[in-house]
């Protein structure tokens, strides 16, 4: 097993002892099921109901518990001076924070195929219809998670996690309006409000790209090819907060 | 063509910048030259903020100096062949509270490149050297302080490292405590490791050290063996006298530096040139001399003049 695997899985294992990502974990499967509880209310639109809130819930709780633990991630290490035990090894810093960051993912990525599974079963147990879009919406969540995790990340590795935190935040709501700001902003007669608009739409990471929640609860059909190249943005902008926070990071004393 | 030396440090300036607007600075060290063989125990002693961990983290590529230049295996600390050579352990080390101790010794193992049977054998060897391995299979946020040092002492010397870099390795233990760590520097020193540690404390470095340097805010103020530096100071002799009371010996004009009446004997201290003249005059007036011997300053001593030295001259610290 290579070094940088071993910081992977054991970022990994760092997750699972912690108790805040448990609980994390434990209410979001318990939120998953109790959107059952709604069934009896709205018998009409049930399989907009089950699609809105079930995807609603994955979505919030994934997205607040990538943000938790993408901050803390190397602020943390700061902090508690377990970093000095870490970056001495003969082991890049680049090859630190990626694998930091990889343990991170997988951590994610594990809660969010149970949180998956268990969505798609209470689907198929009330013999709801699961549409390509419903897969979309959960695929292309899992790409707005890299990328507001690398913002996470970026941040923890030289400010404090409440701060990355924060910033954060503001990112995935402004990230979600930055397409409509885009928009706006075209309309404008002044240049520079045009350019402003185009300045905020570049700077920040488009994260309505992502967003396939309404397809799936309206079953909309979607394109792979859309998919393809929103796929494509997530990861080219993870890579770029990626490359930035390991520039940063590799001039930085620790004193 | 000899290997090159586990340690060379040039001109090794390093000024801190501090503050929101990095508009304050702190000279943490200037100029020092160092230099280790291989096999050697070296002690860098100094009071605190005297530079030595930063000296200690520039070897291990966590600060950029800002001038000179160190070399691990006459690689730079950025390279992490020479790294890959090295086991440190940081001031009040911080291992991952959330694992067990084998389990961080076991990371450390993969971080340095070991695996399977290998690792899992020398993850063991290492737990039993540090007498942890009983204790291997609790989380760290149980240990004690000893525990961790010592935990932390065998995730260094797990990659079997041909110097081993210890910042303040038995400040805050017990003396029991402290005793397990200088053995276990002892018992390295028998593998023929070279260590690099700092301290601040004397007696550690009389116990271990071949070679020390004596830093004082920033700067190296005396380097040498440690025999050399505590001989280099001996300028004194001290004498016992029996058979003559002390009112006599006073009374024959010369310059006692210390004199402490004993129960049937007199302590003496005198200049190494007052000496002769002073055995002269006892024996002449029927004293005995029964010890001879010149007065060896410990190294607290020595220590304590440097820092008084130092305090005259310039220093470094803040600048600005
Ligand atoms: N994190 C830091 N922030 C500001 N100044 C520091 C920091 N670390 C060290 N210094 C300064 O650098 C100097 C040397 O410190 P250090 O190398 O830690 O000394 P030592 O290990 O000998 O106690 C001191 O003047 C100290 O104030
Ligand atoms: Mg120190």
């Amino acid at each position: 097993m290579g070094p940088f695997i071993a910081l992977a899985l054991n970022g990994f294992r760092e997750a699972r002892r912690n108790r805040v990502t448990l609980l994390v974990a434990i209410f979001a499967l318990a939120m998953l099921m109790s959107t059952t509880l709604v069934l009896e209310i709205t018998v009409g639109t049930f399989d907009r109901v089950i699609t809105d809130v079930g995807l609603g819930a994955m979505s919030l709780m994934l997205v607040l518990l990538a943000i938790f633990l993408s901050s803390g991630l190397i602020s943390r290490e700061i902090e508690r001076r377990t970093i000095f035990l870490m970056v001495s090894k003969p082991l890049s810093r680049g090859a630190f924070l990626v694998g930091r960051l990889a343990g991170n993912m997988l951590t994610v990525t594990v809660l969010q195929l149970l949180m998956a599974a268990l969505f798609f079963a209470m689907m198929s147990f009330y013999e709801s219809p699961i549409s390509p879009a419903h897969l979309a919406a959960v695929g292309m969540l899992w790409f707005e998670l890299w990328v507001l995790s690398a913002v996470g990340f970026l941040m923890s590795s030289f400010s404090s996690q409440m701060v990355s935190a924060f910033v954060t935040v503001s990112v995935y709501f402004a990230g979600h309006l930055s397409s409509d700001i885009y928009k706006l902003a075209s309309k404008s007669e002044s240049g520079a409000i045009q350019a402003l608009g185009k300045a905020v739409y570049y700077v920040l990471p488009d994260l309505s790209r992502f967003n396939y929640r309404p397809h799936a609860t309206y079953y909309a059909p979607v394109t792979s090819s859309e998919l393809l190249s929103a796929a494509a943005y997530g990861m080219a902008f993870t890579g770029v907060l990626v490359a930035l926070a390991v520039v940063l990071f590799n001039r930085r004393d620790f004193r | 063509m000899d290997s090159p030396s586990p340690i060379e440090i040039r001109n090794l300036s390093k000024t801190y910048r501090l503050g929101f607007l990095m508009n304050r600075q702190v000279r943490a060290l200037q100029s020092l030259d160092l230099s280790l063989m291989p096999g050697q125990v070296y002690g860098l002693l100094g009071p605190n903020g005297a530079g030595k961990s930063t000296t200690i983290k520039i070897l291990l590529n966590l600060v950029q100096p800002s001038e000179g230049e160190a070399r691990l295996f006459g690689l730079p600390p950025s390279d992490r062949e020479a790294r890959r050579r090295v086991g440190y352990v940081p001031e009040n080390p911080a291992p991952y509270e959330y694992l067990t101790g084998r389990e961080f010794v076991t990371l450390s193992g993969r971080l340095n490149g070991l695996s399977g049977k290998e690792l899992d054998d020398r993850v063991s060897e290492v737990l039993g050297m540090v007498q942890m391995t009983r204790a291997a299979n609790l989380q760290i946020r149980r240990y004690s302080k000893g525990m961790v040092q010592r935990v932390a002492l065998a995730q260094a010397l797990v990659s079997k490292p041909a110097l081993l870099i210890l910042d303040e390795p038995t400040s805050g233990l017990d003396p029991v405590g402290r005793r397990q760590i200088r053995d276990l520097i002892l018992e390295e020193r028998h593998r023929g490791t070279t260590v690099l540690f700092c301290t601040h404390i004397i007696p550690d470095v009389e116990a271990l050290c071949d070679r020390v340097a004596v830093l004082v805010g920033g700067r190296r103020v005396r380097e040498g063996s440690v025999a050399e530096l505590v001989s280099a100071q001996t300028t004194h002799v001290e004498m016992t006298v029996e058979g003559l009371p002390l009112e006599h010996i006073q009374a024959m004009g010369i310059t006692l530096e210390m004199a402490r009446p004993l129960e049937n004997r007199v302590l003496l201290h005198v200049r190494e040139s007052d000496a002769q003249p002073l055995l002269k005059h006892v024996l002449e007036q029927g004293g005995r001399v029964t010890q001879l011997h010149p007065a060896r300053f410990s190294l607290e001593e020595l220590f304590l003049r440097a820092l008084e030295e130092a305090k005259q001259g310039p220093v470094g610290g803040e600048i600005s």
